[in-house]
């Protein structure tokens, strides 16, 4: 997809250009001469933390305006022209960029239709007046286009991390008030899937939330808002995270009849360079100031008084894999609507989740897992209701590694399910671990596959885990009565991280705080159970 | 491409780098006779000045201006001093600037544009760089690493003799391991077969029979023994369908002749006389 942010969109194209107009405000004068000197990075810095004030220069383009309508049709047009059904599939869409107070809103609105629909009518932005930060806002402005224009879009959320405790609220942060449900009912209807990896941190979940998964401690960014000027208190963590948000979302479900987050799993890069380049060793940086270097690991990706996110903490991660019965614009959108997806952090693995009732053992060893699959059961962002009498339900549940990649380490089962007593509560499964390893009547195998990661050559081989894995997984405490989610997290074995390459590559030394490996990983969209 | 190419800023510095590099041969011949004497020429300071105005959109000061100068008089005694002293011979990122520089000269800035005609007959001469990708449908039989991690070998050996003797029509695809992805593809291009199984599969199996089994192939999963029943080969598209393409692809190849013509007339000029390598060196070659 093709994407600018939605507020000043044409903006830069104005500024680098000299806009008199722009020039005259003591902000774009400054910025132009900082992006002319060399000072690109702190101009952005910059921009970004005066856009979260509100506080943008006279002349900074709306809808409405020349600049803007030429900014959006150049990129209907860029999707348009490298659109070819059957092929590559380019969507249109672009990014509403809710930034209120440096809390990161984000969410990507991508059309299932063409350049004839989406020119129709011009990006919702988050200033007021002609903007709103609020999401309700923005979804009443996405039912106005679905009514107007027959068009059919929706939106995708990401970096709930950098939310402060707003991505997934149980509490509105623009009105103070529960919500209801009908911020439930839109929140689901027009958000079926998240964001759950990408540059910015991993967001399935976080060790304060899930202080019993040692995989938890991932690609961590937890020390403030998105321009780091309000620093990360615990409590927010609950209200920022994949996992938490389709607990609360169980919870919300029993109090409002309807489930806000219910949403599927995907990954991406934003990546503001243009390249799906977040292998680790290929990783090309989130922007052009962050391109392989020898110093870029050491550069402070956001620095301010209270914190500071460094280069190294940028996470090489994420693709979004979607199981569409063709390769068009039509096709994908619909199997996004149904969220029938999985996020990866980079790897191309293939991933399968499958739950019904009635899966068997057997069904791993059948050649077609996917039409036993489709047959018996619901693929990956599917619903289970009406338990039969005294069964438990079941899942297949397969992977196959990246044909270039490394082995798979194990494959789990997330579980997370809301109690009698209203308490909602998660626990992991192991249900395929690679090589002789077992696991244990607690549903997990303590056995670490081990590593061969050598950091000083950036290498590792294949000795260890397995190249596929295929499993018939079946609840072993399954209670009818209560609401429950399933989702599968794959593992792969140890492998270099990005900064390892960096090192080895740029015969530089990190410093010892750096992460020097990875367990990249992907994660499928849950099924729901409800009773 | 080429417009593109054509409108970066280094591109645009490098082309009027080879300019001044050209007149500069003609002006380094006079400075032979004169050595001694330096002269900053009223174009010369113009020169600093936009220079400096292109990267702080203003223009210098009196005293920047001052120390512009001071330092090109700096660049060029040391330049100078530096050529005189042999120090710009065998220095691989010299020799390597001016070669690019050399090859910048050769490119015409003004391809005209082509007319229909000439982007026709590129594509007719040039069908292998436009033809859409073939298309493959076979079948597998597939030996997993996973599950046979110390017998592959030899059960891919077994295999191997087990289908030499099969028909192609029988279905031997349950002989092997269940694959998740199946083991019936149809119509894959060799590009979605590198997504799936990786490039040395695609590679291999672009130059397979049809008709009998033939493999093995290895991948990251394993052994994989194929039977191509359809090869559909990608058919040429007619010029509306690829113009841009075919655009970019014959500037640069107007380019690249442009090139290999004014290296072919330089080269001409020179006796080249290639020694045979030393015994070592020759070995260290080959290996």
């Amino acid at each position: 997809m093709v994407t600018d942010h939605s507020d000043g969109m044409g903006f830069f194209p104005q500024l680098l250009g000299g806009d008199p107009g722009l020039l005259a405000t003591p902000q774009g004068r400054k910025w132009y001469d900082e992006i002319n000197s060399g000072k690109g990075a702190d101009a952005a810095i910059d921009i970004v933390t005066s856009f979260g004030k509100g506080q943008m220069p006279k002349g900074f383009p709306t809808p409405g305006t020349p600049a803007y309508r030429g900014a959006w049709r150049e990129t209907i047009k860029a999707a348009e022209e490298a659109n070819e059904p059957g092929r590559f599939t380019a969507f249109i869409g672009y990014e509403w960029t809710s930034n209120a107070g440096g809390n990161n809103l984000h969410r990507n609105i991508i059309w299932r239709d063409g350049g004839a629909k989406a020119s129709l009518v011009e990006p919702f932005t988050t200033l007021p007046p002609l903007g709103s930060p609020n999401p309700r806002d923005l979804w009443n402005w996405m039912a106005m286009v679905e009514e107007k224009t027959g068009a059919e879009i929706l939106a995708l959320a990401h970096n709930g991390n950098l939310s402060n405790g707003r991505m997934f609220p149980i509490i509105e942060s623009f009105n103070g008030k529960r919500i209801d449900r009908e911020y439930a009912e839109n929140r689901t209807r027009w958000e079926p899937l998240y964001e759950a990896t990408q540059i910015k941190g991993d967001g399935e979940t976080h060790p304060f939330l899930s202080p019993n998964d040692e995989f938890a401690n991932f690609e961590r960014w937890d020390k403030g808002n998105l321009d780091l000027t309000e620093v990360k208190k615990p409590e927010m963590l609950e209200f920022e995270y994949v996992r938490s948000a389709f607990k609360n979302g169980l919870k919300m479900e029993a109090e409002l009849g309807v489930n806000p987050y219910k949403f599927g799993l995907v990954g991406s890069t934003d990546a503001h360079t243009g390249l799906a380049a977040v292998e680790e060793d290929n990783f090309f940086g989130k922007t052009s100031s962050a391109e392989p270097s020898p110093d870029r690991a050491m550069h402070p990706f956001v620095k301010t008084d209270k914190a500071v996110i460094m280069g190294w903490e940028t996470t090489a991660a994420g693709y979004a894999a979607v199981w569409a019965t063709e390769n068009t614009r039509e096709a994908i959108f619909d199997a996004m609507k149904r969220r029938e997806t999985y996020a990866t952090t980079g790897p191309r693995m293939v991933v399968r989740f499958f739950g019904g009732w009635d899966f068997e053992a057997a069904d791993a060893n059948n050649r077609m897992p996917a039409r036993v699959g489709y047959t018996k059961g619901v693929p990956m962002g599917g619903d289970l209701n009406n338990a039969p009498n005294g069964k438990s339900p079941s899942f297949l549940v397969a992977a196959l590694k990246d044909p270039i990649g490394a082995n798979l380490d194990r494959i789990q089962v997330i579980k997370g399910w809301l109690g009698k007593d209203g308490l909602t509560q998660e626990r992991v499964y192991d249900v395929a671990v690679s090589g002789a390893r077992t696991i244990g009547a607690d549903g997990r195998s303590r056995t670490s596959v081990g590593s061969t990661v050598d950091v000083a050559n950036a290498t590792w081989t294949n000795t260890i885990g397995a190249g596929e894995m295929i499993t018939v997984w079946k609840d072993p405490d399954f209670d009818p009565a209560l609401r429950a989610f399933y989702y599968v997290r794959v593992i792969e074995i140890p492998t270099p991280r990005w900064t390892a390459y960096d090192a080895k590559y740029f015969g530089v030394k990190m410093p010892a705080e750096v992460t020097m490996t990875t367990t990249e990983r992907a994660y499928t969209s849950p099924i729901w159970y409800t009773p | 491409m080429i417009v593109r190419l054509l409108r970066e800023p280094l591109l645009q510095f490098l082309a009027l780098g080879a300019m001044l590099f050209a007149l500069y041969g003609l002006a380094g011949k006079r400075s032979v006779e004169a050595p001694e004497k330096i002269v900053v020429s009223a174009s010369r300071i113009a020169n600093l000045s936009d220079g400096f105005a292109r990267t702080w959109r203003r223009l210098p000061s009196d005293q920047e201006l001052r120390g512009l100068i001071e330092d090109y008089i700096r660049d060029e005694v040391f330049y100078r001093e530096g050529r005189a002293a042999g120090l710009d011979r065998d220095d691989v990122i010299i020799r390597r600037r001016v070669r690019q520089k050399m090859e910048f000269l050769a490119d015409d800035m003004s391809v005209p544009e082509p007319a229909d005609e000439q982007l026709a007959g590129y594509l007719a001469s040039n069908p292998e760089r436009f033809r859409a990708e073939d298309r493959f449908t076979f079948r597998q039989v597939f030996l997993s690493t996973t599950r046979r991690a110390n017998t592959i070998d030899s059960d891919s050996k077994q295999m191997a003799s087990i289908l030499a003797q099969a028909d192609g029509a029988a279905d031997a695809t349950v002989l092997g391991d269940p694959f998740l992805l199946g083991e019936e593809f149809r119509d894959v291009s060799p590009s979605k077969l590198t997504s799936i199984f990786g490039e040395s599969f695609a590679k291999q199996i672009s130059v397979m029979e049809e008709g009998r089994w033939q493999g093995p192939i290895s991948s990251g999963f394993g052994q994989h023994f194929v039977f191509i029943s359809e090869r559909v080969l990608g058919n040429l598209p007619p010029l509306e369908a690829v113009r841009p393409l075919v655009h970019r692809e014959w500037a640069n190849a107007r380019r690249l002749e442009a090139e290999q013509k004014l290296y072919a007339s330089l080269r001409s000029r020179y006796e080249i006389v290639v020694e045979a390598p030393r015994a070592n060196a020759a070995e260290a070659a080959s290996r």
